[in-house]
């Protein structure tokens, strides 16, 4: 096990570099993040254990980042007033040792959130876009190099908790030009917060969203219709889903974590309606479908923040959680080594709990380098744990 | 400011109380579909004096799967608990189960944890469950104390063991035990007595208001009456329960052993049986059978082997511990009465409220089968759970040889 400290910075996301086996990037924020600067770590993996190369501050927050995939030194970060941050490693930052160095500004500033942006992710399938997701309930997609949205979607206002039969058919669905979001613009960014949105690392116009009003949305960004699949996570409850993850093997798998401390894995192909509980489907439009939940995890005893699908084997998974724990599990749901009902219950799936966090454990991610197993996790005890699972 | 609420949203949703845990519903609980038993009845006078244990257990086997609706072909395990038989009745009782029309294909197992067995054998299939070996079984127990009570049940200890101070505890009958318990902690007579007298009081009342009704399940058998003559009869109800018994007429009892003990403060010597069908709340939903609670949790403990007794005044506290309960979030204890001594000796320990102890009386009113009364008492407290309204129940017994062992269960 490795560890670095972000002195008085939060950790909310980590990520391992594509390009290089030993470069991570942290983001972080002052004072848990509820108020104050951010800043974005850059760190090495060295012999001597894990060394800051620079970082880079900003006047908010930093919820998420995500590396750029065709430049190997170029970051996004998701930030707290609402913007998205291009930094670009040439230009240095700040160095570690006397606090100055190169300019500490980003390349692009897009600024069309209204609200924390809460996520970022580029498309791995498609390489040239990338896409945010805010609490301004919206969801866009970006390219680098235009400093305007490419495309803006929101769901259906009134479809938080029980969607009326009668009116989702004929809600239109939002799919604007960035500079005409005013129209359909509800500033609903209390009602539905959109915590993470994905890109299928599969199919480049696929994407998946997870919003505080308990359900798990699947877009098609070629389709008029984007809104594809829209499943309530929780059944008749409202639950946060906090966070999803895109299977890297089974292209039509997904995991969810949320405010009910399970970890629920969804198959989006198999629909079937019996599967969930029955008063929803009814309140459901056509469109709407229910996507069939093949496997419940609990163990964490508190919401979990972040999931990620290992990138070495279809069935690992790692978990954050606030309960200061991250934990590594095995999902038999695909498995015909096991009985199908192995798939459930705490303790079978388990494999790793990671328990050196004393806070709240926020961000999390595999390494794609080297021997299997390895992650790191950051969190509010402001450091970054990099440990074999 | 909306950052911070927003967690604080988040995280109150969870400052869920070791009861709601433990009442809350999950797919991959372990939940009781039936839990039903048969009369206890004296042993040598009661009705089934002349009932083999195998007979028994068909009985209440056969009237589970009826009431419960369960196609016994879909059984994973049939683990039964019995003390007496030789071998535990591994080759009778499953017989017992073809009998009752459980076919060949769902295996057998015989069980024994002294008095614990009945519960052990519902731990056997719920730990079999919670694994993912099978989805669904029965746990059961029954005894024959008519028939298998006596020297046979206990082969002579070697020399070794005899020689080895701390083995050859284990030769101490349960009687000395009891007057150990009641010496080591200042148990009067008196006391006991009136622990002995509210016990037959309880099962008297609730017998005459039908309360063991909804738990009982008849069996026909045949009695031999003095004549010789073999008799059907349909048994139904405990017939051990002595009406107008005062902790004045229970004095009169000339102490059993050395002390205080008496027949009277002691457990009966019964027959009967009980049996519960579990399964994988997914597993009943899927099938369509009827969910009455939820088994939580089982502990066994080791206690000295010459206070056998005190084992759940040490095994209650495990099982709640592991659960982050405490002992008032338990609305119902059903602890074995096998000598008022030991039941009021834990009872006292642990700081019960008495109103909460064994509501129906105990084994002092209607008797220990000792094979069975792990499985009988989970019928006793989930019918009571159920009329009362109320959720959470432990059920409790000391176990010969030095243990005791505790359960948590929940009403649905």
């Amino acid at each position: 096990m490795l560890s670095f400290r972000t002195t008085d910075y939060s950790g909310y996301a980590t990520a391992y570099s594509p390009f290089f086996d030993s470069t991570i990037a942290v983001a972080t924020a002052a004072n848990y993040g509820l108020v104050g600067n951010g800043r974005l770590y850059i760190v090495d993996l060295t012999p001597e254990g894990i060394r800051e190369r620079c970082h880079f501050d900003t006047q908010d927050g930093l919820f998420d980042l995500a590396w750029s995939e065709t430049h190997e030194n170029q970051i996004i970060t998701a930030n707290g007033d609402g913007s998205i941050k291009l930094f670009d490693l040439a230009a240095q930052g700040h160095l570690p040792t006397d606090g100055r160095g190169g300019p500490s500004f980003p390349l692009v500033n897009f600024t069309e959130h209204t609200k924390e942006v809460f996520s970022v992710n580029w498309n791995l399938a498609e390489r040239t876009t990338f896409v945010s997701a805010s609490w301004d309930s919206s969801i866009k997609i970006w390219s680098p190099t235009r400093p305007q949205s490419l495309l803006t979607f929101r769901r259906p206002v009134d479809s938080s908790a029980n969607l009326d039969p009668t009116a989702t058919g004929s809600v239109p669905l939002i799919q604007t030009p960035s500079n005409n979001i005013t129209i359909n613009s509800h500033d609903s960014g209390s009602s539905d917060c959109v915590f993470s949105a994905k890109f299928s690392p599969h199919a480049p116009s696929i994407l998946a969203s997870a919003h505080s009003n308990g359900r798990l949305s699947i877009w098609d960004i070629r389709s008029p219709q984007a809104l594809v699949m829209d499943i309530p996570v929780n059944g008749n409850n409202t639950g946060e889903v906090l966070t999803l993850d895109w299977n890297k093997y089974r292209p039509t798998v997904l995991a969810t974590g949320g405010v009910d401390r399970a970890i629920k894995i969804w198959d989006i192909r198999n629909l079937n309606p019996a599967s969930a509980s029955a008063p929803v489907s009814q309140t459901l439009s056509p469109r709407a479908k229910l996507g069939n939940c093949i496997n419940v995890i609990y163990g964490h005893e508190l919401p979990v923040r972040n999931v990620s699908w290992s990138p070495h084997s279809s069935s690992k998974l790692l978990s954050v959680s606030y309960d200061m724990t991250a934990r590594v599990w095995e999902d038999r749901a695909d498995s015909t080594r096991y009985a199908p009902h192995m798939a459930m219950g705490a303790g079978n799936g388990a494999v790793t709990t990671f328990d050196a966090h004393t806070e709240f454990v926020v961000g999390c991610d595999w390494s794609l380098w080297g021997q299997e197993g390895w992650c790191a996790t950051t969190g509010w005890d402001e450091m970054l744990y990099v440990w074999q699972a | 400011m909306e950052r911070l609420s927003k967690i604080a949203t988040q995280l109150e949703q969870n400052c869920t109380s070791a009861v709601d845990k433990v009442l809350a519903k999950h797919p991959d609980d372990v939940v009781i579909c039936g839990a039903y038993r048969t009369a206890l009845t004296r042993g040598g006078k009661g009705g089934f004096k002349d009932t083999d244990s195998a007979d028994l257990l068909a009985g209440i086997l056969s009237g589970l799967i009826e009431k419960t609706g369960v196609d016994p072909k879909v059984l994973g395990d049939v683990c039964v608990g019995n003390v007496l038989k030789p071998g535990s009745g591994v080759t009778e009782h499953r017989a017992a189960q073809l009998a009752a029309g459980i076919p060949y294909s769902v295996p057998f197992v015989a069980i024994n944890r002294q008095c614990s067995s009945g519960l052990m054998a519902i731990n056997h299939i719920y730990s079999e469950i919670r694994t993912g070996e099978i989805d669904i079984g029965i746990g059961a127990g029954v005894e024959s104390m008519s028939n298998d009570y006596g020297p046979q049940a206990n082969a002579p200890f070697s020399a070794k063991m005899s020689a080895n101070p701390e083995a050859s505890k284990c030769t101490i009958p349960m009687g000395f035990t009891s007057e150990n318990v009641a010496a080591k902690y200042n148990l009067s007579r008196e006391a006991q007595d009136t622990f002995a007298a509210s016990s037959f009081n309880k099962a008297a009342k609730a017998q005459d208001a039908g309360f063991f009704k909804e738990e009982i399940i008849p069996i026909k058998t045949t009695i031999t009456d003095k004549d010789g003559n073999d008799i059907e009869i349909i048994v139904d109800s405990d017939d051990g329960i002595r009406r107008g018994t005062t902790v004045e007429s229970l004095a009169k009892i000339r102490p059993a052993f050395k002390g205080s003990t008496t027949a009277g403060n002691a457990s009966q010597i019964s027959d009967g049986a009980g049996a519960v069908l579990l399964a994988r709340r997914s597993t009943a939903e899927k099938l369509g059978l009827p969910i009455v609670g939820k088994f939580v949790r089982c502990r066994t403990v080791g206690v000295p082997v010459e206070l056998m007794g005190v084992g759940p005044a040490y095994a209650i506290p495990a099982v709640l511990d592991d659960l982050g309960l405490r002992t008032d979030d338990i609305d119902i204890y059903e602890i074995n009465e096998a000598f008022a001594s030991q039941a009021l000796f834990s009872c006292q320990h642990l700081r019960l409220d008495m109103k909460k102890v064994n509501p129906k009386g105990g084994a002092i009113a209607f008797g220990h089968p000792l094979g069975a009364t792990g499985a009988r008492q989970v019928s006793t407290l989930l019918t009571e759970l159920k009329r009362t309204g109320k959720k959470i129940g432990v059920t409790s017994m000391c176990i010969g040889t030095g243990m005791g062992a505790a359960s948590v269960i929940v009403a649905e």
